[in-house]
């Protein structure tokens, strides 16, 4: 046997008693086995199995298993949706607010396709989630309603309710101050104190809780739709609140009777020529500075 | 292997005994082939924990060489291909009485001679040098750990041994 196989069936502890005989006589014998001795030093350290085995179970357990993660992943999912629905039901179910400010008017349309115009400083509120089942808003000011027809639609004012089936009308509510002019159909009012039906026409007012008859309405539609205040036997401070309203400024005045009776108009495009439609009627002068406009006797 | 189950891994006393099987083998083969540096029993831990959580898709022939393959995976990627240096630690001399100077100043530059030649080896001489020298491994056990033929791992191991001796005798 040669040197080589015998080396080779060393390494693989594989020698037979007399092969190891043979194996001893070789020359580098003494090398090849100081440096077996010296190989063990590299022995990789001892490990404690069942230790080990322990550590992996507790790492096993203490991590989530796949389905786990799978139910988690579902469950974020769905909480997201769930706000986003929430979110978009709410949002639904909020009431819709359209509001004008001093010489604004604007135009809007509701979802049953009924519109509305709204004059300045007014405000209108309603719900378009279930617009079709409940026709109910709520205005502060004055608007013009052309009414789709359908189901009952109810106006609702601070000092009562307007009713209609499908019609055109006008709701005026400023402070102590409710108007309703019908301009085609029938329109029904309630109030604390009276409850009336209009015909086109008709004019339902109350100014300071008293109800107050007026002539008949001839103009198809309000007159404030074509940028003109019109009034008939009004109190003059409702004349100038409107004229505030319109024109963004703020008038003072003494010694003048704010109740008397006016009867007239003005219009939205023109200062100069509206405080003269207010004043010349009722022999009045005025000044102005600014913003702010002063009312004198003559 | 030496009885093919029907049995999944899933079961914990197959995974078990699983562990205890190769659990050491597969510590000797990332310390041999890595070093200590990169932490080879987490490595061999990790692997376990990885057989686990895919054990309903590993059969149980399978098992070793997903243990090898993934313990060795997990090492590439911390390993950028370092040398490795394997310490030698102190073995107790048998033979006290003999002790002078001279003889310990020997043993140190031959142990020092003994690291350097051990770095030099390939990673696969190393691998299967160590585990059959240091660990008393047969050739055909080497084999059948590293999915090698016998004659490969006769090739490497007294590879290994010549350039040892040639290394040590240079240096």
């Amino acid at each position: 046997m040669n040197r080589e196989s015998l080396i080779q069936k060393w390494l693989d502890h594989d020698l037979n008693p007399q092969e190891l005989e043979a194996f001893k006589q070789l020359e580098d014998y003494n090398d090849l086995i100081k440096l077996d001795l010296q190989l063990k030093g590299f022995k990789a350290k001892a490990l404690d199995t069942e230790d080990e085995l322990d550590t992996v179970w507790n790492t096993v357990k203490s991590k989530p298993t796949k389905r786990y993660k799978l139910i988690s992943i579902v469950s974020k999912i769905a909480a997201v949706l769930v706000i986003c629905f929430g979110i978009y039901f709410y949002s639904n179910s909020l009431d819709t607010t359209t509001r004008t400010l001093v010489s604004e008017q604007k135009s809007l349309v509701l979802p049953d396709a009924s519109r509305v115009e709204l004059n300045a400083v007014s405000s209108i509120v309603f719900n378009a989630s279930n617009w079709d089942d409940n026709r109910n808003l709520s205005l502060q000011g004055e608007a013009f309603f052309n009414v789709a027809k359908g189901q009952r639609f109810d106006v609702k004012t601070e000092i009562g309710t307007v009713t209609v089936l499908g019609t055109q009308f006008n709701v005026k509510q400023r402070d102590k101050y409710f108007e309703v002019t019908c301009y085609e159909g029938k329109v029904g009012v309630h109030t604390n104190t009276k409850q009336t039906t209009l015909l086109p026409g008709d004019t339902f007012l109350i100014i300071d809780g008293k109800y107050i008859a007026t002539e008949k309405e001839e103009l198809p539609s309000p007159s404030w739709l074509n940028h003109k205040s019109t009034f008939k036997s009004i109190p003059y401070r409702e004349v100038i609140a409107e004229f505030e309203r319109q024109y963004n400024v703020s008038v003072e005045f003494n010694n003048i009777d704010d109740s008397q009776k006016f009867t007239g108009s003005f219009m939205h495009n023109d200062i100069e020529i509206a405080l003269k439609s207010i004043t010349l009627p009722l022999q009045l002068k005025y000044s102005k500075t600014d913003n702010i406009i002063r009312l004198k006797r003559e | 292997m030496s009885k093919p189950l029907k049995e999944h891994i899933c079961e914990e006393q197959l995974f078990s005994s699983i562990f205890r099987k190769y659990s050491k083998d597969l510590y000797d083969f990332l310390y041999y082939k890595f070093g200590s540096q990169f932490n080879p029993q987490d490595k061999m831990q990790e692997a376990f924990v990885k057989l686990w959580e895919n054990c309903a898709k590993v059969p149980q022939d399978k098992a070793k060489s997903f243990l090898f393959t993934t313990a060795n995976n997990l090492m590439l990627n911390e390993f950028a291909h370092r040398k490795v240096v394997l310490r030698h630690q102190q073995i107790k001399p048998k033979h006290s009485t003999n002790i002078n100077p001279e003889f310990l100043l020997q043993e140190k530059q031959y142990k020092e001679k003994l690291e350097k030649a051990i770095a030099n080896l390939t990673e696969a001489q190393r691998v299967a040098f160590l585990m059959n020298r240091v660990e008393g491994k047969r050739f055909k056990e080497i084999a059948q750990l590293l999915d090698i033929s016998t004659k490969a791992v006769e090739k490497r191991i007294y590879g290994a041994l010549k350039k040892l001796r040639q290394d040590i005798d240079e240096l």
